[in-house]
């Protein structure tokens, strides 16, 4: 039987974080992997991370992914895919199922970093071809390069819902509507501003009556719910899609610490059954850890942090690492995990509804239920200045922890302090040269750069644009809002696409001066964009 | 202090009423009401209903495992992945308690479907 001071299951961004903390610290590795190709979730990740510079914020989750594999083979750590872990048992021993041999290893420690597996919801025709589950549409979509339809129903307002709504959109499809049976949007409102100023609307108390179509979907009917979420008769919509995504969370997939033994408890917060977990993913099975969704759904982040603390703990465990050394690194990552469980969407926060922001500011109701934030809220927000010449105007609404736009400001027109979570300010008395660094930089693509007056009645706005064909300069069209109405005819002036920008491109428009606080979104007439 | 053991208490009655409307088979669930959607596929590697597993219920098959022995749900292909969880729902929701009170299904080998050739394909030691 061969044998490891380390075995780790799954090769998603916490079992390869904890791979690479332990080989670091000399531990002979391996990571098994069921998939043909390592990363988990991250290499369909096409957006860009939040976080601070140290979380790897405004990098792309696929980029993130192709780091820690070139990290992992450096460190000596070994990925073994297509290689299904089946069984795990009382001392240490792991079944794999590699090609069509079973063979039998040994971990003198492991680290279960399985993932999760999505929610289902049923509905009449739920079984028809069709019904797809979002990460899902993403695999298609971002791993194997295939539409999967035409015109897509979203159920799931969260943040998995939102972000494959938007990528769904790049790669061509039409989303026809976003459907939640929660009362508010349960994802970051950025996320959902995104959607909404390209025009998608959202129903919230909403949830599928039926999938229409005999063989595979060719509409769906959704209706409202109450506040016991049963359906309220005569409000019945009927949409005509192909496809319909289903986004309602995800359940941790433990069952290999079940099966070994493992102390478990099911706690809807952590999204269902996980491992009781001490400190630094410690099971109750001495020298077995875990890292991850599987302990706990959260995102990719935190997992990546929890993968080192647990690559961490099983160094210290088999004595590679002495414990003073040990109790550093592990304050050195609670930190930086403490970190990104900030601000409203924060763990500790889950259920909850906020009122008001940090800063005291009233939280925007129509971004909760309609996905983006009303004209009238908008002023109060610390990042909507108004000002002579191009400067920056940020609808960063919610208290998140990110700030790359502080960061990448070479004039320091941005500041968010050292508290993570606060509302961006555009500094006063700092003079912004148009760069754009901004715009590209903001996850949330939530900057904005406004001219409000040229002098000619007619004002300039740079908005981050990530849809292909790229209108070229010149191309005519029309401005839409925030809630992604027709607001006036605009002109492309400028195109920028630079490599720091990492492929969000700047789209400047020039609209009349009035429309400057209002229009976000470019759309090309459909003429000129043959 | 009195408080807080006042508070330890409460919850342990809590608890314990809680696990008798899981284990006490005396209780009365009613009678079983047929619903407009019983007949959806739950699980739909061995296409067992809603309306079946409610059924079941009611002929007193109050937890994961007995249904799954009655219906078979989540022994199929995918092992419960995609309805482990809608089961688990259906159950509680007919008993009137929290799906979190339920054990949800035994975790064993092997954890993913395979061929039995394989299975048995096992290396040999040197």
């Amino acid at each position: 039987m061969k044998r490891y001071d380390l075995v780790v299951v799954g090769a998603g961004p916490s079992g390869l974080s904890a791979a690479i903390e332990a080989a670091g610290r000399g531990m002979h590795v391996i990571v098994f992997d069921e998939n043909e190709k390592p990363g988990g979730q991250l290499f369909k990740q096409i957006h860009k991370f939040f976080g601070s510079k140290e979380h790897k914020a405004r990098v792309r989750g696929f980029r993130i992914g192709q780091e820690l594999l070139e990290e992992a083979g450096r460190t000596g750590v070994e990925v073994c895919l297509r290689a299904t872990v089946i069984g795990l048992y009382q001392d240490h021993e792991l079944v794999v199922r590699i090609g069509d041999a079973i063979e039998h290893v040994k971990g003198d420690t492991i680290i279960i970093a399985t993932g999760a597996s999505e929610n289902m919801v049923t509905f009449e025709g739920w079984t028809l071809p069709g019904v797809i589950g979002a990460g899902a549409a993403q695999t298609l979509m971002n791993l194997h390069g295939v539409l999967p339809g035409k015109r897509v129903l979203m159920l799931g307002s969260g943040n998995v819902g939102l972000v494959v709504s938007y990528q769904l959109m790049q790669c061509g499809c039409e989303v026809a509507a976003v459907a939640d049976a929660a009362p508010h949007i349960g994802g970051y409102g950025v996320h959902a501003a995104k959607i909404a100023r390209c025009g998608v609307p959202f129903y919230l108390s909403h949830t599928i009556k039926k999938a229409e179509g005999t063989d595979h979907v060719t509409g769906v009917e959704i209706a409202q719910v109450d506040e016991h979420f049963q359906f309220i008769p005569g409000t019945e919509k009927h949409f005509d899609v192909d496809t319909i995504c289903i986004a309602v969370g995800l359940s941790p997939m433990s069952q290999l610490l079940k099966m070994a033994g493992a102390r478990m408890a099911d706690d809807p917060k952590k999204g269902g059954q996980v491992p009781v977990c001490g400190r630094f993913g410690a099971t109750s099975l001495p020298g077995v850890f875990t890292a991850g969704d599987v302990a706990g759904i959260e995102e990719a982040s935190s997992a990546m942090i929890e993968g080192r603390m647990a690559g961490a703990a099983a160094a210290a465990y088999l004595g590679f690492m002495n414990e003073d050394a040990c109790e550093k690194r592990e304050k050195q990552l609670t930190d930086s995990l403490s970190e990104l469980r900030q601000g409203m969407f924060a763990p500790q926060n889950k259920g909850k509804q906020l009122t008001v922001t940090d800063e005291g500011i009233p939280l925007s109701k129509t971004l909760l239920t309609k996905g983006y934030v009303s004209d009238e809220e908008i002023e109060a927000f610390p990042g909507f200045t108004h000002r002579v010449g191009v400067h920056p105007v940020i609808e960063c609404t919610q208290n998140i922890p990110c700030n790359p736009c502080q960061d990448v400001c070479p004039k320091n027109c941005i500041s968010i302090g050292d508290q993570i979570t606060a509302l961006p300010k555009v500094a006063g008395g700092a003079e912004c040269v148009g760069c754009g660094m901004c715009v590209a930089s903001c996850s949330g693509q939530a900057i904005f750069l406004v001219d409000e007056d040229k002098g000619d009645g007619t004002a300039e706005v740079t908005i981050p644009y990530e849809f292909l064909p790229l209108p070229a300069q010149g191309t005519v069209g029309t401005a839409l809002s925030r809630s992604g109405q027709p607001l006036c005819r605009a002109s492309v002036v400028q195109i920028r696409s630079g490599k720091a920008f990492d492929k969000t491109n700047l789209l400047t428009m020039s609209v009349p001066k009035e429309f400057a606080m209002r229009a976000r979104f470019f759309r090309a007439d459909k003429e000129a964009a043959k | 202090m009195s408080e807080a053991s006042e508070k330890q208490k409460a919850m342990k009655l809590a608890q314990e009423a809680a696990a008798s409307r899981v284990n006490d088979r005396s209780r009365d669930i009613g009678e079983f009401v047929p619903a407009p959607d019983d007949d959806i596929i739950v699980c739909r590697c061995e296409e067992v209903t809603k309306g079946e597993i409610r059924k079941a219920v009611h002929d007193g098959m109050w937890t994961v495992t007995e249904v799954r022995r009655y219906l078979r749900t989540g022994m199929g292909l995918c092992q419960g992945q995609t309805c482990g969880r809608l089961v688990k729902g259906i159950i509680a929701r007919e008993l009137g308690i929290s799906p979190a009170l339920l054990e949800p299904a035994t975790s064993r080998v092997p954890m993913r479907p395979l061929e039995m050739h394989i299975f048995a394909n096992e290396e040999k030691e040197e």
